[in-house]
């Protein structure tokens, strides 16, 4: 227990400085921007409580948004990609006592169904994150690119990771 | 009673999901760009810490065409100042009479280092290694060796966060260089080496390639600072004045050094203004 907690804890930590030293610094073409710190909420065990999911993610959110002067869009979307977490891991999963164990992962789920569940996920935070950023309809042509342009990079990145780091 | 309680302790999770929906709420929503708090900004003092610590490292990495600019910009004041010595020698012999030259000088100038910076964001800051201790106000222009880049916003005590020049909500009063053609400059998101020169006069007269300055009719620049140069005209909304497109001068993906402008002139100016009816 203990263990897992300090191995989150180092996550939650690496997440947060590798987003705001690095990648808030890497920007494709104008329109591609890594969100790598959400690798966090995506690792978490599904069967955490509700109430610890929403204050570590508000909480990621919170010092991310801190850190790079866009104050309550990244916690705002983070709160909310929190909700729409456990849904969409059973979009892919079927609903059983083996998959409420699991933690989100490669081996644990198969990489086809892992994939779905990881580049779900990042379409929908990005999509959160560059609308409440925006927040204007004026900028539906500027939001649609850097969505689609950021997810996919967001989504290469974490799968990479994921090959990097053993469970 | 009891159901009430029972119903809050079943949906538990979703009163704590509500709660922090509302906190981040208030914070996107409360939060202007004159009144933020220094806590909810990179300004202060934990992450301007963590930020000076990395540009220790960072600060090394342009350094090579950093220094050729400077060469330049340092050739050219060089030039200047003997052309002014030349002038002030002749002047003397000309007027010796003359009680004084100079006095009090208008304009002080507090070199910083910048510490984090962000281009990517719609509305851009960066934050800067000197604070209130070293007389740094919000208001105060901000200057790198090519032109402007900011208007500071917050202070910390050796921290303080600057409203970058891309910043959709911030505009700059300027003019068209040995023109009194004003317009008001400002980004519009997207890429960091382009901003707009909006409600320019149709009558004004300028060719692309021209030089943009700042207007001096703000407090926080003094005039005649280069921003940009002119690439082309765009057709505005408003038929009455056009909008040029401008090639900013200053290389925002890599700020290192800049200087914040001190107006000591600035008390008395706004003493002034209040005596506006």
């Amino acid at each position: 227990m203990t263990k897992t907690i300090i191995k989150y804890f180092i996550i939650f930590w690496i997440c947060v400085l590798l987003q705001v030293l690095i990648f808030n610094h890497i920007v494709l073409f104008h329109v591609a921007v890594p969100l790598i710190f959400i690798y966090f909420i995506i690792r978490l065990p599904i069967n955490l409580k509700l109430p610890y999911l929403f204050t570590l993610a508000f909480l990621l959110g919170l010092i991310v948004d801190i850190l790079s002067d866009t104050p309550g869009v990244n916690a705002l979307a983070c709160i909310l990609i929190a909700a729409l977490r456990t849904p969409i891991y059973y979009a892919y999963m079927a609903k059983d006592d083996n998959t409420a164990r699991l933690t989100p992962s490669i081996s644990g789920m198969g990489l086809l169904e892992y994939s779905k569940y990881l580049l779900t996920f990042v379409v929908i935070y990005c999509l959160l994150a560059f609308s409440i950023e925006y927040f204007s309809f004026a900028d539906v042509k500027d939001i649609t690119i850097l969505v689609g342009a950021s997810s996919l990079f967001t989504f290469i990145v974490l799968l990479a990771f994921d090959c990097l780091i053993p469970d | 009673m009891r159901n009430l309680l029972n119903f809050i302790i079943r949906y538990g999770a979703w009163f704590i999901f509500l709660i922090y929906v509302i906190l981040s709420c208030v914070i996107l929503f409360s939060y202007n760009v004159y009144h933020s708090s220094i806590y909810f900004s990179s300004a202060n003092s934990i992450s301007s810490t963590l930020y000076g610590a990395t540009s220790e490292v960072s600060g090394y990495f342009a350094l090579r065409r950093i220094n050729k600019d400077l060469e330049a910009n340092n050739a050219l004041l060089e030039n200047e100042v003997l052309n002014l010595r030349h002038q002030l020698a002749e002047y003397k012999t000309l007027h010796s009479d003359t009680a004084e030259f100079g006095g009090v000088p208008r304009y002080d100038y507090v070199a910083a280092t910048v510490i984090n910076n962000n281009v990517r964001h719609p509305k851009n800051y960066f934050s800067i290694d000197k604070g209130s201790a070293d007389g740094i106000a919000q208001g105060q222009g901000v200057v790198d060796h090519n032109g402007v880049v900011g208007i500071v916003n917050v202070t910390g005590p050796h921290t303080a966060r600057i409203i970058s020049l891309l910043n959709e909500a911030q505009r700059f009063s300027v003019k068209i260089k040995n023109t009194d053609f004003i317009g008001s400059l400002v980004w519009k998101g997207g890429d960091p080496n382009v901003a707009y020169m909006e409600e320019v006069p149709r009558h004004a007269r300028y060719q692309s390639g021209d030089t943009v300055v700042t207007s001096g009719y703000s407090l926080a620049f003094p005039s005649n600072i280069p921003i940009g140069i002119i690439m082309n005209r765009i057709k505005g909304a408003d038929d009455n004045f056009f909008i040029l497109k401008v090639r900013l001068m200053p290389d925002f993906k890599s700020l290192s050094t800049v200087r914040v402008i001190k107006d000591n002139f600035k008390e008395s100016v706004d003493s002034l203004s209040l005596h506006d009816i």
